[in-house]
């Protein structure tokens, strides 16, 4: 292990309950997150990608039941009572919501919305936190800071929206940042500049960032690690140019494919066939295995576990596209 | 070959903002959003167009005003021979039929409580394309062209996930047989490997079935793929039309130059030469003279602040909306 590891999660498994079924909406998701680094949680919507981030910061356990380990610097997040973890979140692991749209409330100005966190999480006094909330809103690129901290959510506009929402998360100076698809809902041009903005942080105050997204492009440019979900479970996992260069499970290959980058104009796309599984009949075997194009008997009786096959790199497919050196032999 | 279906000159639309009892005794002057600052764009039969450009610069405002959901302040639009705008062409239901639009999200543009049978009977009795005995035949046919299951027709949307019901969409702008379809950022609330889906069926048909498509999307990747012409736009204007592959391998106004290197890329070590645009779309409401980018454009000159470009052809290139085009891509 990395020594300088401060998020250690193990065997993470989140069900939800509806009418008496049980949804296992994340099984056996283990990775862990050193300062400073960017760690990518790609796949499809469903796959488990917030869950992931929401039982970490133990918000899932309120409406589900969660088992496995969350250890963050050494304490057990999983165990700990609702009064601890409320010390935690917000001041040493923060969340960037999706939609910056409504995770805002619109009654209370920026201002108030930022000084909040800091009132509960620090002690600086009423001058110091309004120096501080103009201090974050500078650094996240928001022009004129202190006249705009008195304006409401409305009054800003949808890029300038999720930069409120990163200035709040880092107001206290988190060691871990949490970003649901920090970017999804905003415009190329914005979405670059607010990676670029999560990366100078990451690198300046050496803040380890979980990036949830379902853009392979944003992965790639911002993470060094990857891993990638299917049906609720990590299926590869590894260094972000290894598994994008040469991708080993079928589904990666087929989200890879799915990109229209580097294919003749106008040609049929690949396209993975069929549709992901629902949580309610989830196959026997291997999730993946009805819409995979390497299924074989195995795949379809038991489910194959995530199993290293290099050092960092690990898989779980019993029937693993070969590497390309031995692709070539 | 290339003939025109659809000829759009000089299209404005400005939505006026209602003035408050406040504005009213301050004297203020009423506001409005300049959604569209004259579009002059060419439909080609066959072709896919491509619109790309940020939100809130007038994608979705084009499209609906070619669909006749806006009707614009100035212009013209002129589909077979007569401006759709025309007292006598309003009047004339056909239009409605011969060019078709399919919306972004499909959660609100179905009817939750029709099934999908009523939902493309509905459009098939409309526009009388079909003597009644027909009909189930026909829903038969497009939900198989549209490869949906037989037993769709008695499901209601809610059963069906986005790209299934974004299927019925298409199946439903089929179903009165158009020339021209519209589709307004079709696939963007969809996942990747079910976006190929969709992307396939529409290209294929197209081809069988001969259409015109305008495709809206602010994917870069995907337009790319699908579009034979691209139009860039920026605040309502067109800043840079072409052909698809030209355009994207070599784009020529700075902001088609800037918006291109934003996408990120699938290859972690092509960071690119990525051209970061400072600042945010300024508002419609207030948009800056001359050339309406200058503020955010690293070659902006005196004269980009005074003077508005207008779109030229760009040798070897497609056309262009700036000033100083050739210098720009001369050094580049």
């Amino acid at each position: 292990m990395r020594k300088d590891t401060i998020l250690e999660v193990d065997n993470l498994c989140t069900t939800f309950t509806r009418g008496g079924v049980a949804l296992p909406a994340l099984r056996n998701v283990s990775f862990s997150v050193g300062k400073g680094e960017v760690l990518g949680l790609v796949g499809e919507s469903g796959s488990g990608k917030s869950v992931t981030l929401r039982s970490i910061l133990g918000l899932a356990r309120h409406y589900g039941e969660v088992t496995g380990s969350v250890r963050w610097q050494g304490q057990e997040l999983t165990a700990m009572s609702e009064r601890h973890i409320r010390r935690i979140r917000g001041r040493e692991i923060a969340m960037i919501f999706q939609e910056p749209m409504t995770s805002l409330n619109p009654l209370l100005s920026v201002g108030v919305q930022i000084t909040e966190t800091l009132k509960a999480h620090t002690d600086l006094n009423r001058a110091a936190r309004r120096d501080r909330a103009i201090e974050m809103l500078d650094q996240v690129g928001i022009p004129s800071a202190a006249s705009r901290l008195e304006e409401f959510p409305h009054q800003f506009s949808g890029g300038m929206r999720q930069r409120v929402m990163i200035a709040i998360a880092l107001a206290a100076s988190p060691k871990l940042l949490l970003a649901d698809e920090p970017t999804t809902a905003l415009d190329v041009t914005i979405q670059a500049q607010i990676l670029d903005l999560i990366l100078k942080l990451a690198d300046k105050m050496s803040t380890g960032v979980v990036l949830v997204t379902h853009d392979l492009g944003v992965v790639a440019q911002t993470c060094e690690d990857v891993a990638v979900m299917y049906a609720g479970r990590i299926v590869e996992q590894g260094a972000v140019r290894q598994v994008l260069r040469a991708p080993r499970h079928p589904y990666t290959v087929g989200l890879m494919r799915s990109v229209p980058q580097d294919v003749p104009p106008r040609t049929q796309l690949y396209s993975v066939p069929g549709t992901p599984p629902s949580l309610e009949a989830l196959p026997r075997g291997c999730a993946f295995a009805p819409r995979c194009n390497a299924q074989s008997t195995d795949c379809l009786a038991a489910r194959p576990g995530l199993t290293a096959i290099t050092d960092d790199r690990r898989v779980a497919c019993f029937n693993p596209v070969p590497a390309p050196e031995e692709q070539a032999v | 070959m290339t003939h025109p279906v659809m000829k759009i000159e000089d299209l404005r639309l400005a939505f006026p903002i209602s003035r408050s009892l406040l504005d009213f005794i301050q004297r203020r002057p009423g506001r409005a959003v300049n959604a569209l600052n004259g579009v002059s764009l060419d439909i080609n039969k066959g072709e896919t167009l491509g619109v790309v450009g940020e939100s809130g610069c007038g994608k979705s405002t084009l499209a609906r005003c070619i669909v006749r959901l806006h009707k614009p302040t100035g212009g013209r639009i002129h589909f077979a021979g007569t401006d759709i705008f025309d007292r006598d062409t309003l009047r004339d239901r056909s239009y409605n039929r011969r060019v078709q639009m399919m919306f972004q999200d499909p959660y609100s543009s179905l009817n939750p409580r029709m099934t999908t049978e009523q939902i493309l009977s509905e459009a098939l009795r409309v526009h009388k394309m079909r003597p009644e005995e027909d009909i189930p035949n026909r829903i038969a046919e497009l939900l198989e062209m549209v490869r949906l299951p037989q037993d769709s027709a008695q499901k209601f949307p809610h059963e069906f996930s986005g790209g299934q019901r974004q299927r019925i969409a298409i199946a439903r702008a089929l179903a009165v047989e158009p020339e021209v379809l519209i589709a307004d950022e079709l696939v963007s609330a969809l996942d990747v490997s079910v976006q190929a889906q969709v992307v396939n069926l529409l290209l294929e048909l197209q081809d069988r079935l001969d259409l015109t498509i305008l495709f809206v999307a602010h994917d870069l990747r995907l337009v790319r793929h699908v579009s034979n012409r691209v139009a860039v736009i920026y605040l309502g204007r067109i800043v840079e039309i072409g052909d698809s592959e030209a355009l994207f391998s070599a784009p020529s106004h700075p902001y088609s130059q800037a918006l291109l290197s934003a996408a990120p890329s699938l290859d972690p070590d092509d960071k690119g030469a990525a051209i970061r645009l400072e600042g945010e779309l300024p508002s419609p409401l207030n948009i800056p003279p001359g050339c309406p980018f200058h503020v955010r454009c690293r070659h902006a000159q005196d004269q980009c602040r005074a003077d508005i470009p207008k779109l030229r052809p760009l040798a070897g290139r497609g056309e262009v909306a700036c000033h100083f085009a050739e210098e720009i891509n001369q050094s580049a």
